[in-house]
């Protein structure tokens, strides 16, 4: 088995090394931190089970697949207008990957806000960008973010100044053009927010139709003392797409970095959501809904680091999964030697909708200091029997009562949505995954 | 004709024989009162009427209306007319306590050929019934139960019971927690209901109950069976003498 393994990981890394080389020349600016990136990839190769962190997610099916680099996709406005949430904000479109300024809001642009698509960027100062994204990668990226950084070709940079408070979020949509086939796109976005700024950033990454897409996408946010960023994250993608996410948020003192990562597309998918509290009185709240159905397989991985005292995190992530669906969250929370005072709060709370269906859950505390409040729950069950009957004995069939029930499961998630739009979004989209009829 | 018509009914829950052959008639226009003692199989006949999975008939026949009640799913029998008011009303977060009359009111409407009620004529006659049993509109966006005192989980009941408008209404042990006032709020609300095309049974303990909806019958149901029926005099005794005399007069017997 062994040496299977070892011949299909090292055709794969070829595959992405001649990739690159097709794709990227000495001209481009960025080209020696992309060839380093590379190289670590291709050393580390895809994850393997063996490694606990991906223990219960197996990549061998995105390993097996060859996807080209996306290159820029002409598509009609209001093509697919119609999968976007309206009225969610300052809108930044990517499609496959690339921004495409006519789908975007045109120069919207805010007191105290400096937003740009890294191709902007690239063609204004390629240098500027080159050791911005240098600046602003992690000491130690994973191997899927390496191979982000090696083959990354647009994204958005949100930069917000001291004191600066946005009056709208700004949504970015991830768009795969219908029709798009065995295509990997690697977007980043950078989000830098001063001092005692605050805005909300949605994340949307859709579309694909039938066809077989590979998203890598990289998310940095890094707060300031006092900066307030609220990050939504909705995952709908094809249900033959793999998508892989990553989020890593660095949080100083009294900032607080809101997450809500809702996902519900993709065949394969898996969000690592690390978030670092270095500054006293930070506070982290992670919700998120990982719902599975059919044979999706739906990963949420997340690492709250309490790295100094006084820091606080509240995380609340439901699983739903139905027909032969597979959901995992590991929550880790680490607490560092001398983060003394440390409030950290966990909830994992599961529900399988039959019996083919699949959800491992796993807390994953790591506590070093003494002083501290840590709790953590995690349940699995089905939907409650007493109450499917309570339904049904006023009349409701059995489908209407579970779904009800399933909705009311998710409810505590849908709630915590700020923004109507983004809410409506989401409750329209559990209404038809579980068939409500209201 | 009788309205329900249950014969030598047995039900098993589990490895254990609840009901032993259970024989009763209740005709429309009747109010009928089943007492016994715990253990005695009371709430086990109420809910295998209303549907409830996890009990098994062994034996004997249920008609309503003339149909076989034991062959329709719960919603069907709702749908039908069959309303069981619970002794534990669930909690169910998340779902509105608004939504679920709407949809249980149209559910048993469109099954009756009516068509659906608009918001505002439902809301009207929500807030009427409410009215009658003096709850605060602000149940109405609360989750099902949810955080209900069991006082207001039980006038909740009698509230979905007066919006349903059943043809058979089970109250099961609809008296137990309610304080005085409570209880003449709920017993108003049943009363409002008495039809002569209705049936009622309840299921208690106490005599108490009685006192304000007066039953045309009286049961004593012990060990599974129907002992002892008579009119509402025999509640009296029973608050007097207790269960074991009329044990004793069915040993004999």
């Amino acid at each position: 088995m062994s040496v299977v393994t070892l011949q299909e990981s090292r055709s794969s890394s070829e595959r992405y090394r001649a990739a690159f080389d097709a794709r990227w020349t000495a001209a481009d600016p960025l080209v020696e931190l992309r060839r380093a990136a590379l190289e670590r990839f291709v050393a580390a190769g895809f994850p393997t089970q063996r490694q606990e962190d991906w223990k219960y997610t197996n990549l061998r099916r995105l390993e097996a697949r060859t996807f080209a680099p996306a290159t820029s996709a002409a598509i009609a406005v209001g093509a697919h207008e119609q999968q976007w949430i309206a009225k969610a904000g300052i809108r930044i479109v990517l499609v496959n990957g690339h921004w495409m300024p006519a789908l975007s809001s045109s120069d919207a642009q805010l007191p105290g806000m400096t937003l740009l698509a890294l191709r902007q960027w690239f063609e204004r100062d390629p240098a500027a960008v080159a050791s911005f994204i240098e600046a602003n990668t992690r000491e130690q990226p994973s191997a899927m973010e390496d191979l982000n950084l090696a083959f990354f070709e647009d994204g958005v940079v949100l930069d917000l100044a001291d004191g600066a408070t946005l009056d709208q979020p700004i949504y970015i949509v991830h768009q795969w053009t219908d029709g798009a086939a065995q295509l990997m796109s690697n977007p980043r976005v950078v989000v830098s927010a001063g001092p005692n700024s605050r805005c909300v950033v949605i994340e949307h990454f859709v579309g694909a139709g039938a066809g077989e897409c590979f998203t890598n996408a990289v998310c940095d946010i890094e707060l300031a003392p006092g900066a307030s960023v609220e990050h939504y994250r909705i995952q709908q993608e094809s249900l033959r797409s793999f998508h892989i996410g990553h989020v890593n948020a660095r949080l100083l003192q009294n900032s607080r970095y809101a997450s809500h990562d809702i996902t519900l597309g993709a065949s394969l998918a898996r969000v690592n959501l690390s978030t670092t509290l270095e500054g006293r009185g930070a506070h982290v709240a992670l919700n998120g809904l990982i719902a599975p159905l059919g044979t999706q397989h739906l990963d949420a991985h997340t690492t709250i680091d309490h790295a100094v005292p006084h820091t606080t995190s509240d995380e609340n992530y439901r699983g739903i999964a139905g027909g032969r669906g597979r959901g995992v969250f590991n929550g880790k929370v680490i607490v560092r030697p001398d983060a003394q005072q440390t409030d950290a709060r966990q909830s994992s709370r599961n529900l399988l909708l039959n019996a083919g269906a699949e959800i491992d859950t796993k807390p994953e505390l790591e506590i070093y200091a003494n002083d501290v409040k840590c709790s953590h729950g995690a349940t699995t069950g089905q939907l409650d029997a007493a109450a499917l009957f309570y339904l049904r004995s006023r009349g409701l069939d059995e489908a209407t009562a579970r779904a009800l029930l399933i909705r009311a499961f998710a409810e505590s998630i849908v709630t915590s949505l700020g923004p109507p739009a983004l809410r409506n979004h989401l409750e329209q989209l559990l209404d038809e995954r579980y068939k409500v009829i209201s | 004709m009788s309205m329900l018509k249950i014969d030598n009914l047995q039900v098993r829950a589990g490895d254990k024989q609840v009901l032993h052959g259970l024989t009763l008639e209740v005709a429309a226009g009747e109010v009928h009162a089943i007492m016994g003692p715990n253990g005695s199989g009371k709430s086990t006949l109420v809910q295998v009427l209303a549907g409830r999975e996890g009990y098994e008939v062994t034996g004997g026949s249920v008609s309503y209306q003339g149909r076989d009640l034991l062959a329709l799913p719960p919603e069907e029998r709702a749908r039908e007319g069959v309303f069981l008011a619970f002794q534990y009303p669930v909690e169910i977060p998340g779902v509105n306590n608004v939504y679920l009359l709407k949809a249980g009111l149209n559910a048993v409407r469109k099954h009756r050929g009516l068509p659906e009620l608009d918001a505002f004529d439902f809301l009207t006659l929500v807030r009427e019934k409410m009215k009658l049993m003096h709850m605060d509109e602000s149940f109405l966006n609360r989750g099902v139960n949810e955080g209900f005192s069991g006082g207001e989980k039980k006038r909740n009941e009698i509230l979905q019971m007066a919006v349903l408008e059943p043809t058979l209404a089970l109250l099961d042990e609809t008296d137990s927690g309610l304080d005085i006032d409570a209880l003449r709020i709920v017993a108003n609300g049943v009363n409002g209901l008495r039809r002569a095309d209705r049936a009622i049974v309840m299921v208690t303990h106490y005599q108490r109950l009685l006192d304000y909806i007066e039953p045309d019958r009286v049961h004593v149901l012990s060990s599974g069976r129907i002992l002892k029926s008579g009119d509402k005099s025999l509640a009296l005794e029973l608050e007097k003498r207790g269960y074991d005399w009329v044990k004793q007069e069915a040993a004999v017997a």
